[in-house]
């Protein structure tokens, strides 16, 4: 066990955990610090809700050793409650509840007391923006706001780690800008938060570190501003006021491309130097080439090409 | 597991009842049934002539307790036997387990809240127990013990159901079964005992001594102041043997114990008898021409009672074929209380349910039944 990190944040060591015959995860190791968001990317079936669910107290590891906030899941799984949060990507409210009545409700199952969770829930209904439904019943809400009650619920007993399956999934684009800004927050606070998302562009915008897993094993561990250098060809999106011009530089170049479309060409390059020069070249032949850019991020690239 | 944890689900559990179902109509419709039972139970008694009695209360409280029994029973499976695994289906379990609350207070909260719904019903049915009672003859303290009894019962049975709520992922099946519970209880330890006695059942050879009418015989008094015999006067019966078969209900009237309706009516304290002072009072009365009558013979609780205590009576115990009647039986019958062991059952089944519900809820968990995810 790492001793750097025993008082704090998630540490996972070759977590393994089979449902009969499937082996979910096979071997995850993975640590999440505090004051950083740490995302978990890896495609549909790679282990990562198992992975959060045995994090989260609910499921023993078949082998492998966890600790959160220093505390061992197995062994004394109260100690970890008390300092996490978890909110899974499937999820049920009771219908029959106010939103108030509802937080209310996880605060004193957190213990909090019924006076100080009346008071949580209260702030939590401002957070999650949902001030305005509070004494309505939560079955006359939308799928994102429910989703936001959800991820506040995470929060009532303020948590030092915070574990999110898919939180963003079925949020506006408001919403999910929001999210972004209240992971932000809770990280600087010092929250560890550990995240599991498909949407990588947002991940790239708000995640400090990032965990690939495929077929329940790690494939790699990143800082986000350290991903690897792609050696697989990506594609990058040119625009140019003269469309025309820039279709005939390309193919007077012998370069690939898709057919244009009214947001612009798609080549496939390799590595941010192929970009460059073909950029200058560009320019050079006189086209007005007015934009440039990489579809899909480094991230995306990365993750395309880690996982299989 | 702490009380404000088991206070906390408790609560939470009640107030989604509250609102989810119709219970208002739920509870109107078990208070008009029961009060139609009570009226026509009165109504029947002054048909059969018996208005006078000044113990209507005991026929119409026995009638009542064992109908409160019955549509209870009916009740309090559906009270919990989808609690568990309904929040799983509805994804509100998981939540629940990674919150501070123990798997303990989880369990027993959720018991409270539905053992507390089954006892609004059995609070519905005290005006009419009042009403029984003051048509005369009922002693508080049966109430008291049948009140309690029935509340076990019900608890019991709530906590089964529960119990089959955690073992299976599917409500459907899980509410069968529970009403399976409750059948077998019911009627299975009746076909149980029925068969039992019928397995036991063994030949014996019972010897009758001979038997005249008018024995014993004075003889012919002879001159020398001796009697003489004489033959047996007609129509004496001489000593026989004969094989015949005997039911050994001793053997087997443990299966119709946890019965919950021999539970409540075995429980229910005896009538007192009836004292000096109160025969006195009725013999007056008849002479004055106003005629009273009794209907403690026709208790429904008492019977019950006395017939299964009956079934414990040894061979010898009882009166059999060419045997006189000892006047020891019914003193006997009193001593073979047979509620205290099927309460004990019923009660234990329930503490045990409790015990595996409360397995089936502690997390992290190391197997998932088929088919289930977790969250």
């Amino acid at each position: 066990m790492t001793q750097v990190l025993a008082g704090e944040g998630v540490v996972a060591q070759g977590v393994a955990r089979r449902f009969g015959d499937v082996e979910a995860v096979r071997g995850i190791d993975l640590t999440a610090r505090p004051g950083e968001v740490t995302a978990l990317v890896g495609p549909n079936g790679a282990g990562k809700t198992t992975l959060l669910l045995v994090l989260a107290t609910l499921l023993v590891p078949d082998a492998g050793e966890v600790r959160i906030a220093g505390y061992d899941p197995l062994t004394d799984p109260d100690s970890v409650r008390a300092r996490m949060g978890w909110a899974p990507d499937v999820f049920g409210l009771y219908d029959n509840l106010t939103c108030r009545e509802y937080l209310s409700f996880c605060g004193e199952a957190m213990k909090l007391g019924r006076t100080a969770a009346r008071r949580r829930a209260g702030d939590l209904l401002e957070i999650a923006r949902l001030a305005e439904y509070a004494d309505r019943p939560v079955h006359t809400l939308s799928r994102g706001q429910k989703q936001r009650l959800g991820l506040t619920r995470a929060l009532v007993h303020e948590p030092q780690v915070l574990l999110l399956d898919e939180p963003a999934s079925g949020l506006d684009p408001r919403s999910r800008v929001e999210l972004r800004e209240l992971l932000r927050s809770l990280a600087v606070q010092g929250t560890t938060i550990l995240v599991s998302s498909h949407l990588l562009g947002d991940l790239e915008e708000f995640a400090d570190r990032v965990v690939f897993v495929d077929s329940g094993v790690t494939v790699g561990e990143h800082r986000i501003d350290q991903l690897p250098d792609s050696v697989a060809p990506r594609p990058w999106r040119l625009r140019a006021l003269d469309m025309a011009a820039l279709v005939a530089a390309l193919a007077k170049r012998g370069v690939d491309h898709e057919p244009p479309t009214p947001a612009g060409v798609d080549v496939l390059l390799t590595g941010d130097e192929a970009a460059a020069s073909l950029l200058a070249a560009l320019v050079r032949a006189k086209v007005p080439v007015v934009a440039c850019q990489p579809l899909g991020g480094q991230l995306e690239a990365t993750y395309l090409e880690l996982t299989q | 597991m702490s009380p404000e944890g088991i206070s906390t689900v408790a609560r939470q559990e009640f107030t989604i009842r509250i609102r989810a179902g119709r219970w208002r109509w739920l509870l109107a419709i078990w208070f008009v049934l029961l009060s139609l039972f009570t009226l026509l139970m009165r109504t029947s008694i002054s048909r059969v002539g018996q208005d006078d009695a000044t113990d209507k209360g005991v026929v119409v409280y026995g009638g009542l307790a064992l109908l409160v029994l019955a549509l209870a029973l009916l009740v309090s499976p559906a009270l919990s036997a989808q609690s568990v695994n309904g929040d799983r289906e509805r994804g509100t379990l998981a939540t629940l387990q990674v919150t501070r609350l123990t798997a303990g207070d989880i369990a027993f909260g959720k018991l409270a809240a539905a053992w507390g719904t089954s006892l609004v019903f059995v609070a519905l049915s005290l005006p009419l127990i009042g009403y029984a009672m003051t048509l005369g003859g009922v002693p508080l303290v049966r109430v008291l013990v049948s009140t309690l009894v029935l509340v076990l019962l019900l608890g019991s049975v709530i906590a089964m159901a529960l119990c089959l709520s955690t073992l299976l992922s599917r409500t459907t099946t899980s509410g069968l079964l529970a009403y399976l519970v409750v059948f077998v209880l019911c009627v299975g330890t009746l076909m149980a005992f029925g068969l039992g006695t019928a397995l036991t059942t063994e030949k014996t050879t019972i010897t009758t001594e001979e038997f005249c009418p008018s024995d014993p015989r004075p003889g012919v008094p002879q001159p020398d102041g001796t009697f003489s015999p004489v033959q047996p006067p007609e129509g004496c019966q001489p000593a026989q043997t004969f094989d015949t078969t005997r039911s050994r209900t001793d053997k087997v009237w443990w299966l119709l114990a946890p019965n919950p309706f021999v539970v409540l009516a075995d429980a229910a304290p005896r009538l007192p008898d009836e004292t000096e002072q109160e025969r006195l009072r009725r013999e007056q009365l008849q002479r004055q021409g106003i005629a009273t009558s009794s209907l403690r013979d026709s208790d429904p609780l008492g019977a019950i009672g006395n017939q299964v205590r009956g079934l414990r009576l040894k061979p010898g115990e009882t009166t059999e074929v060419g045997q006189a009647s000892t006047s020891e039986t019914p003193r006997l019958v009193e001593r073979r209380a047979v509620w205290p062991y099927g309460l004990a059952f019923d009660v234990l089944l329930g503490i045990g349910a409790m015990w595996l519900t409360t397995q089936r809820l502690r997390t992290p968990t190391r197997t998932l039944p088929k088919g289930q995810r977790v969250a």
